[in-house]
């Protein structure tokens, strides 16, 4: 058991809470979670990229993520709400849609500033990995990626944070260390560690085009909780 | 690019100030606005254009300076200009126009709205340039084919405009456009949006003018490497109606999203990307080419949906006071690496220069004065020192690397902002515009000219005349 120290979206006042770091048990089957990936597609005058912590590129696949035999795409097809209801293009639903193409018609663009959206899995789960493309079409970098997982859907219970690149806290959901990275169509895969949540919340504020929010899918790789 | 991002995050940004649907008929619709305030009108030509004012005139005088402008063609080229507008104080996007109004158009109507833009939307241009009787200017983000109508329209309407690069995909049409905004006394600036990027300027006016750091030119070498692309698509849910799409010049969904393929509405990636480059040659040269010769063809995709060439190899001649320059250009889209930049050669020095942030090189030659003095003067700054790896062996059959000079500064905007801020300026009487339409026609018949050579296979010829409007 661990004690982490988050604070709530928008100022509200920092609380402590309690959730459980659970993993795979030693004597449970590991093997790669399939990861279908969609066309590369770059396109377009290469935006200015000079960010701060910034990753250098793999440069050769992601190597293979192990979860527990029977892990699962738990988001696909599951509801999502977010800070910007009304998106500029696209609809919520596109998220979970399964459709990680790049293209017109498969991605929603949200309002500018910090915006999060939110996957309800419907039922408290075992989360081992997220897989995010916000958008692969350029080669962009997205400003203060958080990303919580917890109980309730006011992030109150249980709640932890497994990615945060804010390293200086715009978003005053606490400065993170994670870096900085370039979207490509491999997606980004962050290690979720086998905690239990129903809800899972990711934050963006802008990019290094503009100021706007982009999700062509969220996958999150898990199992029901016992 | 600042060093980071966005405002101090506020949780009611996101919120629309209203929920207006999309646009989905020609009727222009008021958006964030309660009345739609219309003002007599003049038929002129056919058209019904509202003179704001007589050629040369002042601007109106809004508080501030504040300017109200349209933006015809919300495409991918549009939004990336609307980015950058929507960082600069005291312009208004109070007018939309684009035939794709079940996706482009509403899509940049959403965005306007977030950033509390009142405005209308049109599907019709000459109707958005009747209706609207308080712009200033039009920004023109359509395809290529339709950059004559669109902008001498609105020069006749009284309007300054911003014109995406290429001027026109003929010589005739851009022509038209350079001579309609002399006739109506108004701006025209072309979108090579390199001649307002600070990097450029000063490889210019300080490194070549002034410094005249690398000597005499011999050589230029440029690129745009690109990867292999899908064709672009299209949501099955927006589809524009048949009717349209023929009225506005396209036969098919396929044509209007992939128009830069096909003859007769773009010019291909020579076109697309290396006008961009091209016109630097002819920028920092101080000349425009004497001949070209190039090859190329759509060798890699299918050439019913790419008639344009997906690659050129284009060598240029220029006859320069200092003596004759062979530039060389290729623009291939099977293949990335290398990226694009151009690199000037000169006897005492070589200058690398890209708009990517990231590049930007000088290199002196041995023979060369030391640049000590331009590192002190600020012109430049001086190579970092690397440390030899232990245990490095130095191959002495091959050429020693020169140390690499850089830029003093860094260029940390949208590309496309401070040609943007130019033109605003300009409106306001405060600068010159950096690429008048004379400097855009003479780009557009120097880069026309590399699809021409192909064609015909033969080294073609550039006269004096071919340059004058």
């Amino acid at each position: 058991m661990k004690i982490i120290l988050i604070r709530p979206a928008f100022g509200l006042a920092a609380v402590a809470l309690m959730f459980y770091g659970l993993s795979a048990g030693p004597q449970e089957k590991m093997v790669p979670i399939q990861i279908e990936l969609p066309k590369p597609m770059f396109i377009g005058t290469p935006a200015n990229l000079r960010v701060p912590n910034l990753e250098k590129p793999l440069g050769k696949p992601r190597p293979p993520f192990l979860a527990p035999e029977g892990t699962l795409n738990l988001a696909l097809g599951k509801p999502v709400t977010s800070t910007d209801d009304y998106p500029i293009i696209g609809e919520l639903e596109m998220i979970t849609d399964g459709d990680k193409d790049a293209a017109d018609g498969s991605y929603v663009e949200l309002g500018p500033f910090l915006q999060h959206v939110t996957i309800d899995l419907g039922q408290p789960s075992e989360i081992f990995a997220l897989v995010v493309w916000h958008f692969h079409k350029q080669p962009l970098v997205y400003f203060d990626f958080v990303i919580q997982i917890a109980g309730d859907p006011d992030f109150t219970q249980h709640a932890v944070v497994i990615y945060n690149n804010d390293y200086d806290d715009t978003a005053q959901l606490g400065a993170g260390t994670d870096n900085n990275y370039v979207e490509t169509a491999e997606g980004r895969l962050v290690d979720a560690k086998g905690h239990i949540g129903r809800y899972v919340r990711l934050y963006s504020n802008g990019n290094t085009s503009n100021d706007l929010n982009h999700y062509i899918e969220v996958e999150i790789y898990g199992r029901p909780a016992e | 690019m600042s060093d980071k991002k966005s405002p101090a995050p506020d949780p009611a940004s996101g919120n629309p100030a209203s929920r207006d649907p999309a646009s989905r008929s020609s009727e222009p619709r008021i958006i964030g606005r309660s009345e739609f305030i219309r003002t007599s009108a003049t038929v002129v030509g056919g058209l019904l254009l509202v003179p704001k004012s007589l050629p040369g005139s002042p601007r109106t005088g809004r508080p501030g300076n504040d300017l109200n402008i349209a933006l015809l063609g919300t495409g991918a080229q549009g939004q990336v200009l609307l980015s950058s507008i929507l960082k600069i104080p005291a312009v208004r996007v109070t007018a939309v126009c684009d035939i794709w109004t079940a996706y482009n158009q509403r899509r940049v109507s959403r965005l306007l709205q977030k950033y509390g833009h009142e405005h209308r939307t049109y599907e019709d241009y000459r109707e958005m340039l009747a209706k609207e009787s308080d712009l200033d200017a039009v920004i023109i983000a359509t395809p290529d084919f339709w950059h004559e109508a669109h902008t001498v329209d609105a020069l006749a309407a009284g309007l300054d405009v911003y014109c995406e690069k290429e001027m026109s995909n003929t010589l005739e049409g851009a022509r038209n456009m350079a001579r309609a905004a002399k006739k109506a006394g108004r701006l025209l600036q072309i979108g090579h949006q390199r001649r307002s990027n600070p990097r450029y300027q000063h490889c210019y006016e300080k490194l070549i003018r002034d410094a005249g750091l690398f000597g005499r030119f011999t050589t230029v070498n440029g690129q745009w490497n690109r990867s292999v692309q899908p064709d672009l698509g299209w949501p099955k849910k927006a589809v524009i109606d048949k009717a349209v799409l023929k009225k506005y010049g396209y036969d098919d969904m396929h044509q209007f999203r992939n128009w830069r393929w096909f003859k007769g509405l773009g010019g291909g990636p020579v076109v697309d990307l290396g006008s961009h480059q091209i016109d630097i040659y002819n920028w920092f040269l101080d000349a425009p080419p004497s001949s070209v010769s190039a090859v190329g063809g759509t060798d890699y995709y299918e050439p019913r949906t790419h008639q344009w060439y997906d690659n050129v190899q284009a060598l240029y001649e220029y006859k320069t006071a200092q003596g004759t320059v062979r530039a060389f250009y290729q623009v291939i889209t099977t293949n990335r690496n290398g990226g694009y930049f151009e690199i000037f050669m000169g006897d005492q020095g070589t200058l690398e220069i890209s708009e990517s942030a990231g590049r930007g090189s000088l290199y002196r030659e041995d023979h060369a004065p030391l640049w000590d003095h331009w590192v002190k003067k600020g012109y430049l700054k001086s190579p970092q020192e690397e440390a030899t790896p232990a245990g490095a062996i130095l191959d002495v059959r091959e050429t020693l690397a020169p140390a690499a000079y850089s830029l003093p500064f860094e260029m940390t905007e949208p590309y496309h902002k401070p040609h943007l801020e130019n033109f605003f300026d300009a409106i306001r009487g405060k600068a010159e515009l950096n690429c008048p339409a004379e400097i855009g026609y003479e780009t557009a018949v120097t880069v026309l000219k590399a699809n021409d050579a192909v064609a015909s296979g033969r080294n073609l010829a550039f006269k004096p005349a071919d340059f004058r409007i």
